[in-house]
C-alpha cells in the first residue's frame, strides 16, 4: 500500500507515559484516561486524549493531571522510578519528548521546533525500543534473530545519518524528501517524516482492550488445506459476527499454527482494507497459507483479528464502478500466489535518472495521486520501449565512434547493420553505490537492418554492449 | 404484452436488447458509440469507427517495431484518462513504466502483472483480473512467447475470455505477433511495419539527431 502520513492535526491530542521501572503501573493509569490506549513497549504508554479538553482543560492540565495520577500510583506502590509524561498532536510526539526528559513535556502548537533540538540518538534509541532490540554498541543490537535483522535497515539508516553529520531531528527533517527517498528508499522518508513529528500510522488500541481471538484445538491433526479451509471457516465466521456486533472489521490476521512437531508456524496478513466478510477472509488465510505452508501437520489453530474502525462506502451514481477492497484483497492474493509476491503490483516511478527506476507497491483502487516525472525526462510520449531485463549483452561494431553492425547470439532476437542511429546520449549516477545500483553509460537509439529499432547502451565502466530493450 | 416486456427486460439487463428491432437506428447507434472504447491513437480510432468495443475481446498483432506497444500504451492512457482502472498482464516482463507514464498513463490506476515467460500462468493471470470485473481495460501482451508455445493453447482459450468479459465494460486486448482470437464483436488491429518505420526528429542547428517515434500503419481486419 502506498505509504500515507498522517499530518498533527488540531483534532488529534497523544499522551505518551513512560514509566520503564514499572510497566503496568503507566498502562493502569493510561486506562483510567483513555480506552483508546497502545503500549509500543514495555513501560511505555500512547494513549489518546482528544476530546479531554472539554473534561480536564487545556493539554498542560491533561499532562499534569496524568503525571499527578501516575506519581499518585508510584507513592501508593512505593516507586520511586522516574516518570516522564509528554503531550503533543502525534504519536511520534509525544514518544520522543517523554524520551528526552523526565517530568511533563507539552508541546501541541509547534511540534516542528519543539522536536527540531532533539538528538537523533532519542529516535534511534525509541526505535529500538519499540522494534524489541537493544542496542549495545552502535553497530550491533540484541534481540531475536527476527527482530535483530528487522531492525538492521533501520541501524543502517542511522549509520548513514551518522555519516553525513547530521546530529538533531531538525536537521533530519531539512533535508529534501526526494533526494532522501533517492538514497535510502521508503525507509529514509518514514524516518524523516518520524522526526518531523508526523505519524506514520494511527493509532491502533492495545489488543487487550478488546481482543477478537478464536482457538480450535483439533482431535486430529490435519495435513492438507482443504480441510483446514473448514477449520478457518468455524472460527471466522464467530469472529465475523463479533466484529459486526462492535462495528469493527479485521484491519489484520494473525494466525498461529501450533505443528505436531512442536513448532509454530506464525502467519500475519495485513489488509489493504478494513473487511468483515469471512469467506473473503477464508480465502486470504488459505491463499497465503498456499504460498507459505507449514512444515508439519497442524495440531492447534489460533486465529486473532486486529479490529479496525469498519469501512463506510458511499457509491455514486455517476462515478464508474470499480471492484470493491475485498475483490481487490482476494485477486492481489491470488496473483501474489500465481506469480510470486514480488511480480504483480502498482509500478512507483523513483525519482532517479537510473533506467528502469521503479519499485513495485501493492495494487489499490483508491486511485492516488498522480505520479510526476523527473524534471528534464522527455514527455512527449512517443518513444515506447520494450524493455529486456536483464539487458542483453550484445557484440557491436564501432566505426568512427558509431555503431555499425548489431549481432545477437540469442535466437529471435532484432539484429543486423545499423541504418540510421541517434546517441550516444551519456547518462551516470548512484556513484555513492557502486556495488548495487551505480550505473554509467551511453544510450543509442538504432534502426537495423532487419527493421527493427533498438535501444543500446554501452557500458562506460566495461565496455561491453547491451540492448536495453526494443523500440516498440 | 407482459411477457414480452419481462422478455425485453431480461435481455436488457444482459445488454442484449441491442438485437430488437424496435429500437430507434439512431438509439442504437448512441448505445454502440458509448460501448466503445477509445485507444488514444487517431488512426487506430478512425479505422475501428470510434475505439474498440466493450465486453468483447479483440487483438493486436504486428511484427516487431510496428508500433505494438505504442497502441497498448496509449490505450492504457486514454483508459486511465477516463478514471478507469487498468490491468496488464505482461508475460515476458517487457512493459517499460517510464515511458508509458510519459504517454500520460497514471501508473497508480494500473495493475501490473509480471511473468516470466509462463504463457499458461500469464492465462491464468488474465483469468483471475478478468474475473474480478471492475476493469475498464485489460490487457494479455504475448507478442515475445515463441510461436509453438501460442499455438499449443487451445483454441477455446480466447472463447472462454471473451465469454467472461460478456456483457461488461471491460475491454479485453491481446498483444500478439500472429492472429490468435477474438470474440465476434471485437476487432483485430493488424499493425504494418513500414521501412523505414522509425521517425527521426531533424537535427538542428544546435540540437542532436532524436528518434521521435514509429510510423503506425493500422489495419482493422
Amino acid at each position: 500500500m502506498p505509504p500515507v502520513f498522517l499530518l498533527p492535526s488540531s483534532f488529534s491530542l497523544f499522551g505518551c507515559l513512560r514509566c520503564t521501572h514499572a510497566p503496568d503501573l503507566a498502562l493502569a493509569v493510561a486506562k483510567d484516561f483513555s480506552p483508546r490506549v497502545h503500549r509500543p513497549a514495555s513501560g511505555v504508554v500512547v494513549l489518546d486524549v482528544s476530546g479531554l479538553e472539554r473534561l480536564l482543560g487545556t493539554p498542560e492540565t491533561i499532562g499534569t493531571e496524568l503525571l499527578r495520577a501516575c506519581g499518585g500510583a508510584a507513592d501508593r506502590r512505593r516507586n520511586g522510578s522516574a516518570l516522564s509524561v509528554a503531550v503533543a498532536p502525534s504519536q511520534i510526539g509525544a514518544l520522543l519528548l517523554a524520551s528526552v526528559a523526565p517530568g511533563l513535556t507539552v508541546a501541541v502548537d509547534d511540534l516542528a521546533s519543539a522536536l527540531a533540538p532533539i538528538s537523533l540518538r532519542v529516535l534511534h534509541r525509541l526505535l529500538a525500543e519499540i522494534h524489541g532490540v537493544t542496542v549495545l554498541r552502535p553497530k550491533r543490537a540484541a534481540g531475536s534473530a527476527r527482530q535483530v535483522a528487522f531492525w538492521k535497515p533501520y541501524e543502517s539508516a542511522f549509520n548513514v545519518f551518522e555519516g553525513w553529520g547530521l546530529t538533531t531531528l531538525g536537521e533530519v527533517a531539512a533535508l529534501p524528501s526526494a533526494e532522501l527517498s533517492a538514497r535510502l528508499g521508503q525507509l529514509g522518508v518514514d524516518l524523516q517524516e518520524h522526526a518531523r513529528g508526523c505519524d506514520l500510522a494511527p493509532l491502533v488500541p492495545d489488543p487487550d482492550v478488546r481482543r477478537f481471538v478464536e482457538r480450535v484445538e483439533l482431535e486430529w491433526p490435519i495435513d492438507a488445506l482443504e480441510p483446514l479451509s473448514f477449520v478457518f471457516a468455524r472460527m471466522l465466521d464467530p469472529l465475523a459476527t463479533a466484529l459486526e456486533r462492535a462495528d469493527r472489521a479485521a484491519a489484520a490476521l494473525r494466525l498461529d499454527l501450533r505443528l505436531v512437531d512442536r513448532s509454530t508456524h506464525p502467519r500475519m496478513l495485513q489488509l489493504p482494507a478494513a473487511i468483515r466478510d469471512p469467506r473473503v477472509l477464508r480465502t486470504l488465510l488459505l491463499l497465503d497459507l498456499e504460498s507459505h505452508p507449514p512444515s508439519a501437520a497442524v495440531d492447534i489453530v489460533t486465529l486473532e483479528i486486529d479490529p479496525a474502525p469498519s469501512r463506510i462506502v458511499q457509491f455514486s451514481l455517476l462515478a464508474r464502478a470499480r471492484p470493491s477492497a475485498e475483490t481487490v484483497a482476494t485477486l492481489t492474493s491470488r496473483l501474489s500466489a500465481l506469480v510470486g509476491e514480488s511480480r504483480s503490483g502498482t509500478p512507483v516511478l523513483l525519482d532517479s535518472w537510473q533506467p528502469d527506476a521503479f519499485e513495485m507497491r501493492r495494487f489499490d483502487t483508491s486511485g492516488s495521486t498522480r505520479q510526476v516525472l523527473c524534471d528534464g525526462f522527455d514527455t512527449s510520449g512517443s518513444v515506447f520501449i520494450r524493455r529486456f531485463r536483464p539487458p542483453v549483452a550484445v557484440r557491436v561494431r564501432v566505426e568512427g565512434g558509431r555503431p555499425v553492425r548489431v549481432a545477437v547470439d540469442r535466437r529471435g532476437m532484432p539484429g543486423g547493420h545499423v541504418e540510421q542511429a541517434a546517441g550516444p546520449w551519456r547518462s551516470s549516477g548512484a556513484w555513492w553505490d557502486r556495488v548495487a545500483r551505480a550505473w554509467n553509460r551511453d544510450d543509442w537509439d538504432v534502426a537495423l537492418s532487419d527493421g527493427s529499432v533498438c535501444r543500446l547502451f554501452r557500458d562506460r565502466d566495461g565496455g561491453t554492449w547491451f540492448m536495453d530493450g526494443v523500440i516498440d | 404484452m407482459p411477457a414480452r416486456a419481462h422478455l425485453e427486460s431480461l435481455l436488457k439487463a444482459r445488454k442484449l436488447d441491442v438485437t430488437l428491432t424496435h429500437l430507434a437506428p439512431w438509439r442504437a447507434l448512441e448505445r454502440q458509440q458509448q460501448d466503445l472504447a477509445e485507444t488514444g491513437v487517431p488512426a487506430v480510432d478512425a479505422a475501428l469507427g470510434g475505439g474498440l468495443r466493450r465486453g468483447h475481446l479483440s487483438e493486436v498483432i504486428g511484427g516487431r517495431s510496428s508500433g505494438r506497444t505504442s497502441v497498448m500504451c496509449r490505450a492504457l492512457a486514454a483508459a486511465t484518462s477516463r478514471d478507469e482502472l487498468v490491468a496488464l498482464v505482461d508475460t515476458n516482463d517487457r512493459f517499460d513504466p517510464l515511458t508509458a507514464a510519459a504517454a500520460g498513463l497514471d501508473l497508480s490506476r494500473l495493475l501490473w502483472i509480471r511473468e516470466t515467460g509462463d504463457a499458461t500462468r500469464a492465462l491464468k493471470a488474465m483469468n483471475l483480473v478478468l474475473q474480478a470485473g471492475g476493469f475498464g481495460l485489460v490487457v494479455l501482451d504475448l507478442t515475445d512467447v515463441a510461436d509453438r508455445v501460442v499455438r499449443g493453447l487451445p483454441f477455446t482459450t480466447w472463447f472462454r475470455l471473451a465469454r467472461i468479459i460478456e456483457g461488461s465494460q471491460t475491454v479485453a486486448l491481446l498483444m500478439a505477433s500472429e492472429h490468435l482470437g477474438r470474440s465476434s464483436g471485437g476487432s483485430t488491429i493488424a499493425l504494418e511495419r513500414p521501412s523505414p518505420s522509425a521517425l527521426w526528429a531533424e537535427p538542428g542547428s544546435h540540437r542532436a539527431r532524436l528518434l521521435s517515434g514509429l510510423d503506425i500503419r493500422p489495419r482493422v481486419i
